[in-house]
C-alpha cells in the first residue's frame, strides 16, 4: 500500500541559525531518511499551526539532516521563527522536480539569486561544487537589500569566494559604511561579457520582480528561453498535483516544477505576479 | 444472468440495504438530494428523473476529513461498504474524472481509495431532462453504459436491472429470487425512452451547440473580455465549485485537538480571492474574471491536456446553483461567437 500523502515525517529541530533580521535557518533531523534532489521542495508542518513549502538549502548529499531557510512572511513562518531547538516539526516530500544537474555538465552555470532566493541556490551551489570539474564554470550574481540581509554570510563572504571554478559577485540595494562591493539591484551586476552564451545555462531564484527583470536581461544577453531555469514560488499545498492552488496554466508547480524553464511558462502572463 | 427485471423498486433496495448502508435520492423542493435509506420508513421510493443537486463527490471525497495526525500517523478510517442509488451517466463520468486525480499511480490518495473500493454504484437512466441538463454538449448521454455495478431503467411495468461489474453480477446471482426475466417488449421500450430522452436533451441545448471542440474554443480565447463581463454577475459565493461533481480543489489546514494535532483536508474553491495567494501577498489571479477564466481553462484545456478527458460532464448543477444564473453554456457560446468573427488566435494552454 502507498503511504498517506498527507502524513508528515516527524523531525526534530537541532539547530537554529539567525541569518538576517527576518531570516532564520533551521537544521532538522527527520526520524526517517528523506532523500531529495537539489531544487525539489518539502512541506514543513508546524503541528497544530500550519504548513508551508520550502526548498531545502542543504546539500542532498547530507542525508542525516536537512536545512531549511525561512523568511518571516506570513502566519506560519512567523510562528516557525518562534520555534526553539528540540521542538518537533513535520516534513512531507520531497515534491516536484529538481535542477537537471546532469544536463548542466560541461556548461557554464550562470546563477542569479536575490534575498531568500539564495536558499535553494545554496543547495544547488553545494551540489555543483561537489563536482565542480564537471562544469565549465559557476558564475554567481547575488543580491540583497542591505549587507545585513545577505544570508549564509560566513560562507558567502568567505570560503565560497575562493573556490576554484567559481566566479562570484555580490550587490546590495543599499550599502552601509563597511560595504565595499557594488550598490544597485542584481541586474546591475549582470554583464554579457561574463557569459559564455554558446555554452551556458542560467538559474534564477529570488523575489518575483527580481526574477522578471533578470529573465528579461538574460534574454537580452542571448540566452534561449529553454536555457533559463526559474524556481517558481506559488501556493503549493498538497505537493502532489491535486489541490490546485499552485497552478500556472496547465502546470502544477508542485509536481511539474518548481523548476521550470522560461520556455515552458513564458506564455502565461501572470507568472511573476 | 446480466439483465433482469423487477416490477417494484422497494424489494431491490431492501435487499441492498440488508447488506450495506444505502443512500437514495429524495425530492427536496424542486431538486433531489441524497438521504440514507430506511427500509422501515420509506414506503415508496422515488425514481429520480435526473441527477441530484448535490454532487456525488461527497461520497468519495467528503467536504472535510482528517488527513493526518501528529505525532501518530493517521490511517484512513475503516470504511464499511455502502451503496448509492440513482446516479446518472454524468455522475459516473464525474467519478471517472475524480479517479484520474485521486487514483493516480504514484500519488494515490488513500482516503479516496478506501471509499471508492467500498462504494456500490446503482445508476439509472434519465428521463424528462432538466432545463440545465446539458450532458450531450459534453459527450454525455441520458443513460450509462459503464462505470456502474447495477443500472436501472424504468419502463411501464417495472425496472430493467443490468449488471455492469462482477460485484453487480454477484448481487443479481445472490438475489435471483426477487427478479424475473426481462419481458421481451421491455427492452424495446427502454431503448425508445433512451432515444427520446437523448433527443430531448439535444433539442434543449441546440442553441448552445458549439462550432468547434470546447478545448479549441477555450485555448483560442486567452484575451477575451467575456470572462470579465460575466464576472460582473458573479457574487463569488463559490456555489458553482461546491456543487460541481468534478471540481476537486482542496485545502489542507492544521488544528489543535485536545491531545493531538490534526491535518484536515477540506474542499476549497479556485473562485476564492486568496486561493492562489502566497505568503508574501503575490496573487496571480486577483481579478475575478481571471479566476473564472482559470476555472474554465482547467475544465476544458488543462485537464484534457493531462488526462485526455474534459473536466466537465454537463450535469448543469453549476447553472442551477448560480444565484445570478451565470450559465456555463452561455459563456462558452459567447466565446464561440467571438471566435467566429476573428482569425484564429495563438493557441495558449
Amino acid at each position: 500500500m502507498n503511504r498517506n500523502l498527507y502524513q508528515p515525517i516527524d523531525c526534530e529541530i537541532v539547530d537554529i541559525i539567525d541569518e538576517s533580521p527576518t531570516i532564520k535557518s533551521f537544521v532538522v533531523v527527520p526520524e526517517e531518511k528523506i532523500s531529495f534532489q537539489t531544487g525539489q521542495f518539502v512541506e514543513l508542518t508546524l503541528p497544530g499551526v500550519g504548513e508551508a513549502p520550502f526548498t531545502p538549502s542543504s546539500s542532498p548529499a547530507d542525508t542525516e539532516k536537512m536545512e531549511i531557510t525561512i523568511v518571516k512572511a506570513g502566519r506560519v513562518t512567523n510562528l516557525l521563527h518562534q520555534c526553539k531547538k528540540e521542538q518537533k516539526v513535520g516534513i512531507r516530500g520531497p515534491f516536484g522536480n529538481g535542477y537537471p544537474i546532469d544536463d548542466f555538465v560541461g556548461k557554464q552555470i550562470y546563477i542569479v539569486g536575490g534575498g531568500v532566493g539564495l536558499a535553494p541556490i545554496r543547495s544547488l551551489f553545494l551540489t555543483l561544487v561537489d563536482r565542480i570539474k564537471d562544469f565549465k564554470s559557476v558564475v554567481c550574481r547575488f543580491g540583497a537589500k542591505t549587507p545585513d540581509d545577505f544570508i549564509y554570510k560566513k560562507t558567502l563572504f568567505g570560503s565560497w569566494q575562493k573556490i576554484a571554478g567559481v566566479n562570484m559577485k555580490l550587490t546590495v540595494d543599499e550599502a552601509d559604511g563597511e560595504w565595499k562591493g557594488n550598490v544597485g539591484v542584481v541586474t546591475t551586476i549582470l554583464a554579457a561579457k561574463d557569459v559564455d552564451i554558446k555554452n551556458a545555462v542560467a538559474v534564477v531564484c529570488g523575489p518575483p520582480i527580481m526574477m522578471k527583470f533578470t529573465t528579461l536581461k538574460l534574454l537580452e544577453f542571448g540566452f534561449a528561453a529553454k536555457d533559463i531555469y526559474l524556481s517558481m514560488e506559488k501556493n503549493m499545498s498538497c505537493g502532489v498535483g491535486k489541490c490546485g492552488h499552485c497552478m500556472i496554466g496547465k502546470y502544477y508547480v508542485c509536481k511539474d516544477g518548481p523548476v521550470f524553464t522560461y520556455e515552458q511558462i513564458e506564455q502565461y502572463p501572470d507568472i511573476f505576479d | 444472468m446480466e439483465t433482469v427485471f423487477i416490477s417494484e423498486l422497494k424489494p431491490l433496495l431492501d435487499a441492498i440495504a440488508e447488506q450495506m448502508e444505502l443512500y437514495i435520492p429524495k425530492k427536496s423542493g424542486e431538486y433531489y438530494v441524497y438521504i440514507k435509506y430506511d427500509p422501515s420508513s420509506e414506503k415508496s421510493v422515488e425514481f429520480n428523473n435526473i441527477r441530484t443537486c448535490t454532487p456525488i463527490k461527497e461520497f468519495l471525497f467528503p467536504l472535510c476529513e482528517l488527513a493526518a495526525i501528529f505525532p501518530e500517523p493517521a490511517e484512513p478510517e475503516e470504511i464499511k461498504p455502502f451503496a448509492v442509488f440513482g446516479l446518472k451517466d454524468c455522475d459516473l463520468r464525474s467519478i471517472e474524472i475524480l479517479d484520474k486525480v485521486f487514483l493516480e499511480d504514484e500519488f494515490e490518495d488513500l482516503f479516496y481509495v478506501a471509499r471508492r473500493e467500498k462504494m456500490f454504484i446503482i445508476s439509472s437512466d434519465c428521463f424528462e431532462p432538466g432545463e440545465s441538463c446539458c450532458c450531450t454538449l459534453f459527450g454525455g448521454r441520458s443513460y450509462a453504459e459503464k462505470g456502474f455495478d447495477l443500472n436501472l431503467a424504468k419502463v411501464k411495468n417495472g425496472f430493467i436491472v443490468e449488471a455492469g461489474s462482477d460485484k453487480g453480477k454477484e448481487f443479481l446471482q445472490e438475489h435471483k429470487d426477487i427478479f424475473v426475466e426481462v419481458p421481451p417488449e421491455a427492452l424495446a421500450e427502454r431503448d425508445s425512452i433512451r432515444t427520446q430522452t437523448q433527443k430531448q436533451l439535444e433539442e434543449n441545448n441546440v442553441e448552445y451547440k458549439l462550432d468547434a471542440p470546447v478545448n479549441e474554443i477555450m485555448e483560442n480565447s486567452p484575451d477575451s473580455d467575456v470572462f470579465d463581463i460575466e464576472s460582473q454577475k458573479c457574487v463569488e459565493c463559490q456555489a458553482c465549485t461546491r456543487v460541481c461533481p468534478t471540481c476537486h480543489c482542496f485545502y489542507l489546514y492544521d488544528t489543535k485537538q485536545k491531545d493531538y494535532f490534526a491535518k484536515m483536508k477540506m474542499w476549497d474553491s479556485c473562485m476564492r480571492l486568496a486561493y492562489a495567494e502566497v505568503a508574501g501577498g503575490a496573487n496571480p489571479r486577483k481579478v475575478l474574471g481571471a479566476r473564472i477564466k482559470h476555472r474554465l481553462m482547467h475544465k476544458f484545456s488543462f485537464f484534457f491536456d493531462r488526462y485526455g478527458i474534459d473536466m466537465c460532464v454537463g450535469c448543469g448543477r453549476c447553472i442551477d446553483a448560480d444565484s445570478h444564473k451565470m450559465d456555463i453554456r452561455v459563456v462558452l457560446k459567447k466565446l464561440n461567437e467571438e471566435l467566429k468573427d476573428k482569425p484564429k488566435a495563438k493557441v495558449a494552454k
